[in-house]
């Protein structure tokens, strides 16, 4: 898409949740996410914002625990990551848990209907420059390697 | 975890706190907790379990907890590496990196932890670039909300040689004011008050924020 305002890269908790409120704000989002080419060790799935490990989003108990205040402030923010959520919900007691395939399903059919967003499936390898205009990197814990590697390599004058 | 101890557990995943068993009324001496892991309740993950055991011993090992002789396993365990930037010394407080200023982190390669914790900062970084694109001005979220709390965690650069991922905690947040009392006296709010005050004050502090947004 040669109008892209914006590239994301990596679509998972935090790109899916950027794209989203990027797009609703009016902006062309383009996705860049590397699945199901090429899969992290703990990813499996093609879907975005795939759970790798626990399906609990912790205490969702917004009187008196930290992590339940940001499920509500998320959810008063307008979260797509919380609507899925809150409707994938299955029951765990004072706990947000959800159905992980069905959850991470929603996510990705809301970004993939959104009109303003595209995505391709590749691996980025560098941080993309300048010439590229405005950029989100959200690779998360298991960051591909290549990208890993240059990242440190760019920023390592700094550390 | 396991290693530590022959009792270790007893104090972690599987203590038995708060749970009778109503059949005979007596407290269990260690609990597995199976918590619902899909709509059809076909689906069960072993709450707190995480392990590295290769994974022939995970079902193995697993499959003596009575109940689960004849488990299935749909997925197994295993511990990941945790890729990080020093974001306090390298991003600017719209989570930019300074030195190349078109390029925002989030997520928990931005050094926050957790699902949720990570759809948060991608909101920030979602609502900042917007912000940027559309030549507005961003608003911060308050220092008292968890939005703000999280966002000072990655910014804060006080704490850059130590800085390691964080879950969202009320010691991110800033403390409470003493309470004075009718009669002019000063009082800290203390135990479970303190986390009902945090939570209070944030929600109050978060509707300015997101009205404007
Ligand atoms: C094994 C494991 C278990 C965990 N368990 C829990 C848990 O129980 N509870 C919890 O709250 N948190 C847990 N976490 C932390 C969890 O990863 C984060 O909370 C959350 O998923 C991070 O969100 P994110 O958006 O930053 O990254 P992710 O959700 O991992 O998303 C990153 C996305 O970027 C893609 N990507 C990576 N590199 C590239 C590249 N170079 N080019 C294109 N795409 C790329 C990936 O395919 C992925 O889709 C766990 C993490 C791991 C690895
Ligand atoms: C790599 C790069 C890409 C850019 N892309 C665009 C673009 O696509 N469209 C566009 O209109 N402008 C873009 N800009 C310009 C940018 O938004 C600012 O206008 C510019 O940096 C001038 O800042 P300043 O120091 O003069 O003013 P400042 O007062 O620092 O900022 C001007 C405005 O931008 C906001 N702002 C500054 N930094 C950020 C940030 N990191 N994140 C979000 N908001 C911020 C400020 O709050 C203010 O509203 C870009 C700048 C850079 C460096």
């Amino acid at each position: 898409m040669s109008d892209t305002q914006i590239h994301i890269i990596g679509a998972g908790l935090a790109g899916s949740e950027a794209a989203w409120q990027l797009a609703e704000r009016g902006i062309r989002v383009l996705i860049h996410e590397m699945k199901p080419q090429k899969f992290s060790p703990a990813h499996k799935s093609a879907d975005y914002a795939e759970l790798v490990c626990s399906n609990s989003f912790r205490s969702d108990n917004h009187q008196n625990s930290a992590i339940g205040l940001l499920h509500q402030e998320m959810r008063l923010a307008g979260s797509l990551i919380m609507r899925c959520a809150d409707a994938a919900k299955v029951p765990a007691g004072g706990a947000l848990a959800v159905d992980r395939d069905e959850f991470a399903r929603r996510v990705t059919e809301e970004i993939k209907a959104h009109p303003l967003i595209d995505s391709v499936c590749e691996e980025i390898t560098a941080l993309p420059d300048a010439s590229f205009g405005e950029v989100i990197v959200a690779t998360g814990p298991l960051t591909g390697e290549a990208l890993a590697e240059d990242i440190l390599k760019q920023i390592s004058h700094q550390a | 975890m396991a290693e530590r101890g022959s009792q270790t557990l007893l104090f972690g995943p599987m203590k038995p706190v708060g749970l009778t068993n109503p059949h005979t009324g007596k407290r269990a001496y260690a609990v597995v907790q199976l918590r619902q892991d899909n709509r059809e309740d076909t689906l069960r993950n072993i709450v707190g379990f995480q392990t590295k055991l290769k994974h022939g011993e995970q079902k193995r090992i697993f499959r003596m907890i009575p109940g689960l002789e004849n488990a299935e396993f749909a997925r197994l365990g295993g511990i990941h590496k945790n890729t990080f930037i020093k974001s306090p010394l390298l991003l600017d407080r719209y989570l930019c990196l300074k030195d190349m200023p078109h390029i925002r982190f989030a997520g928990q390669i931005s050094g926050c932890e957790g699902y949720i914790e990570s759809a948060a900062t991608g909101f920030l970084a979602g609502y900042f670039a917007a912000c940027r694109i559309l030549g507005k001005t961003p608003l911060i979220p308050p220092a008292t909300t968890a939005f703000g709390a999280m966002l000072n965690h990655l910014i804060d650069d006080t704490n850059v040689e130590d800085f390691q991922p964080m879950n969202i905690n009320f010691g991110l947040f800033p403390e409470l004011e003493p309470e004075i009392t009718a009669n002019g006296k000063i009082r800290h709010i203390k135990g479970a008050e303190r986390k009902e005050a945090y939570c209070r004050r944030a929600l109050e502090d978060i509707i300015d924020w997101t009205e404007q947004l």
